[in-house]
């Protein structure tokens, strides 16, 4: 154990004399937040960017404006913020890219929707955009969608309000008949609008949101998904260290002294581990002191830092059993790295993957301590995140007793010239 | 302090060690002598437990090192060719690495440190990252590190490789003081002066065998009383076989078109000889005469200089 140390506090001083690399490392998270910070938006609130759409509003009806306003109303307003321009303005803001969407409604559209004819609305998108075009079609679709029905559904009594407007008159007697004619509709549809399972719906969202605690925000997730990439990166340099140690001759020195080949392979993971704890913990705080963002629980945070490292350094020493020199580390290491990031969440989030690869994503590295913070984020009850802690702590366990021996062996046979 | 008994080590079909055996005592600073590839590195590559031999037996101090290696590495000091340290961490970082490594109280490593360095003359850059040293320098420390745990067996290979004279002597001096202290030493090169100057017994060794093995006195009776003369000209094998046999006191090690390596009492016999050659019109480009030394006893056992 003695020798653990005495190895742990030379690898520490060279570090230190030596931080370039590590620090370098250290500070790619913290840029990349900030670069998605300032792209999308820091409020925590706002997990997404705002999609600008301009409306021209041809008809100019009650029915055209209540489209509009129904677009930009409750949590939608959190999403598109909509403007009422003219149709030549409208194009030209779209042109100059001041926009991701234009909305025209044709002029008659109130008539058409009247008289149970399809009514057709203009979408031009921007086409220098990718994504928030996207976003504002489905917002649209969605809504078009939702006046279908309810025209559909409330036929009859579009057709007696039409009427009444026509004729500008409406009796008690016409409010009465018509609140009678409503009720009757609503009660005739209620066992298919109004199923239990709906209510239920609802009842779920709205439980799922008290459970799942603040919503993230982009850097809140964007600062732990690209930590745990860099993580891995900065264990690879510790690891690198043995195939330096192996060609400067230090290795070779050490194997002729009391000391253990085990021990030094396990100060090495034990070094790894703890740089990235040091460097972990570095980016919670600077996670809160440039982005605010809320880590949750400090103490459970600790524990996912802590099973988190022994993690990522256990499975980069069983990777180093397999690797002979520093050439062969560069290109596994980097390409075990980049991959395992995509799949698990670092670079783009899983749940945008099709089921069978979310399925794959679950078996990196990246997606457990991802997962991790993001509960510990939403402050999920311990309950929750004992198992993923003890699985990130007792995959580390193994990966570090695996990669012990079998790098044992591949030194050994190294240490011959 | 060192017994070998009937050593071998083969790597793939070449033969490193063949069949080797010997004893050194305590004390005493033994030089593995011979050119590259003759075994030295891989003689002492098993001695320090890096290598397990073929088949032999290795004893340190009375122990079997199969057996107790784990002990007899911690009496053990092993100083490489290549310079094993770190070059980022000073001169004093490095000494308490390695000495706490080999087991020193840091109390203990304090005052040693101080008084290697003083010895390697050193004291006042112990705090310089090694990276800045010269090649002199970093070598005394490369030794200094074997050394820094007073170990009662010490392994150096060809410790001076590219150094100047100085830090050479100052070297041998740290070596000798080692030696005088009670540390075996076994020492390998291929630098027959260092042999001669610093080892109380020599192997020679050639393809993986101990050629010849005694005191400088004891080797160099080998060759006797006769020099060692090589010539260089222009003549054939024939030629030179043709001449030689004139001389029936001639010893001839080594006969190739150009060049013949003989023994032969100079003195007597050298104008006679490179008559001979005149008179058979031979021109001669070179000739050197070496008086009885390592070198001319590595000359009579393997035909070659060791240079070569």
């Amino acid at each position: 154990m003695n020798n653990i140390v005495h190895l742990i506090k030379k690898d520490f001083k060279r570090k230190w004399k030596n931080p370039v690399v590590i620090l370098g490392f250290l500070l790619i998270p913290v840029i990349f937040t900030m670069i998605f910070g300032i792209v999308f938006g820091s409020s925590e609130e706002q997990t997404l960017p705002q999609v600008p759409i301009l409306a021209v509003d041809k008809d100019k009806s009650f029915l055209s404006q209540f489209f509009i306003t129904a677009l930009s109303q409750g949590e939608l307003k959190k999403f598109v913020s909509f403007k009422v321009v003219e149709e030549e303005e409208g194009r030209r803001l779209l042109d100059k890219g001041k926009a991701s969407a234009l909305l025209v409604i044709p002029e008659n559209f109130t008539e058409d929707v009247w008289n149970n004819r399809s009514a057709e609305i203009l979408l031009l998108k921007n086409p220098a955009e990718q994504f928030l075009p996207q976003i504002a079609e489905e917002i649209v679709d969605t809504a078009s969608l939702l006046f279908s029905a309810l025209f559909s559904v409330f036929n009859d009594e579009v057709s007696l309000i039409r009427d009444a407007i026509k004729k500008e008159s409406f009796t008690d007697g016409d409010v009465s008949s018509l609140s009678i004619q409503v009720k009757n509709r609503l009660e005739g549809i209620s066992r298919f609008v109004f199923p239990p399972v709906i209510s239920l719906k609802q009842e779920t969202i709205s439980e799922k949101g008290e459970e799942t605690g603040p919503s993230l925000s982009v850097q809140g997730y964007i600062l732990p998904a690209m930590a745990i990439m860099f993580l891995l990166f900065i264990c690879n340099i510790v690891f690198e260290d043995i195939l330096r140690e192996k060609e400067m001759g230090t290795l070779r020195r050490m194997n002729v002294s009391p000391l253990k080949l085990s021990e030094f392979i396990w100060s090495k993971t034990i070094t790894s581990a703890l740089i990235g704890m040091i460097c972990t913990s570095m980016l919670v705080v600077l996670g809160i002191a440039l982005f605010s963002i809320h880590w949750g629980n400090l103490f459970v945070i600790f524990l996912i830092i802590l099973c988190l490292n022994i993690m990522l350094a256990g499975f980069i020493s069983l990777i180093y059993s397999f690797i002979q020199t520093e050439r062969q580390a560069g290109a596994v290491l980097s390409s075990v790295i980049i991959v395992m990031s995509m799949l698990g969440g670092s670079m783009i989030p899983v749940e945008n993957f099709p089921p069978l690869v979310q399925k794959i994503s679950q078996l990196t590295l990246n997606y457990w301590g991802l997962t991790a913070f993001h509960k510990a984020m939403q402050h999920a009850p311990f309950q929750e995140m004992a198992p993923l802690l003890v699985g990130m702590l007792g995959a580390g366990i193994v990966f570090s007793v695996a990669g012990s021996f079998f790098l044992k062996r591949n030194l050994r046979k190294g240490l011959i010239r | 302090m060192i017994k070998l008994e009937h050593l071998s080590k083969t790597f793939d079909s070449i033969r490193a060690v063949d069949d080797i055996s010997l004893e050194i005592e305590k004390g005493e600073i033994f030089g593995f002598l011979g050119p590259n590839g003759a075994g030295k590195t891989t003689t002492i590559s098993m001695i320090s437990g890096l290598l397990k031999p073929d088949s032999g037996k290795i004893y340190v101090d009375s122990m079997d090192l199969e057996s107790n290696l784990r002990k007899i590495k911690k009496i053990m000091g092993v100083v490489p060719q290549d310079m094993a340290f770190y070059e980022e961490l000073s001169a004093k970082e490095n000494l308490l690495f390695w000495g706490r490594l080999q087991g020193v109280s840091r109390k203990n490593l304090e005052d040693r440190i101080r008084s290697y360095l003083e010895l390697t003359g050193l004291l006042g850059r112990e705090n310089e990252p090694l990276k800045k040293y010269s090649g002199g320098m970093k070598r005394r420390i490369n030794l200094v590190i074997g050394l820094i745990h007073q170990p009662k067996l010490l392994l150096l290979d060809e410790p001076t490789i590219g150094i100047d004279i100085q830090t050479k002597l100052n070297i041998f001096k740290l070596i000798k003081q080692a030696s005088s202290n009670g540390t075996t030493i076994l020492y390998t090169t291929h630098n027959l002066m260092e042999a001669e100057e610093l080892c109380h017994r020599i192997a020679i060794m050639d393809n993986g065998k101990i050629l010849a093995l005694g005191t400088l006195e004891e080797l160099i009776q080998i060759v006797g009383e006769k020099d060692i003369i090589i010539i260089s000209g222009k003549f054939s094998v024939d030629h030179g076989r043709k001449i030689t046999s004139l001389f029936k006191d001639a010893t001839v090690l080594s006969l190739k078109e150009g060049k013949i390596i003989l023994s032969l009492e100079a003195s007597k016999k050298m104008p006679l000889l490179l008559e001979e050659f005149f008179r058979q019109g031979i021109s001669i480009d070179d000739v050197s005469i070496k008086q009885p030394n390592l070198e001319s006893v590595f000359l009579k056992l393997t035909g070659r200089e060791l240079r070569e």
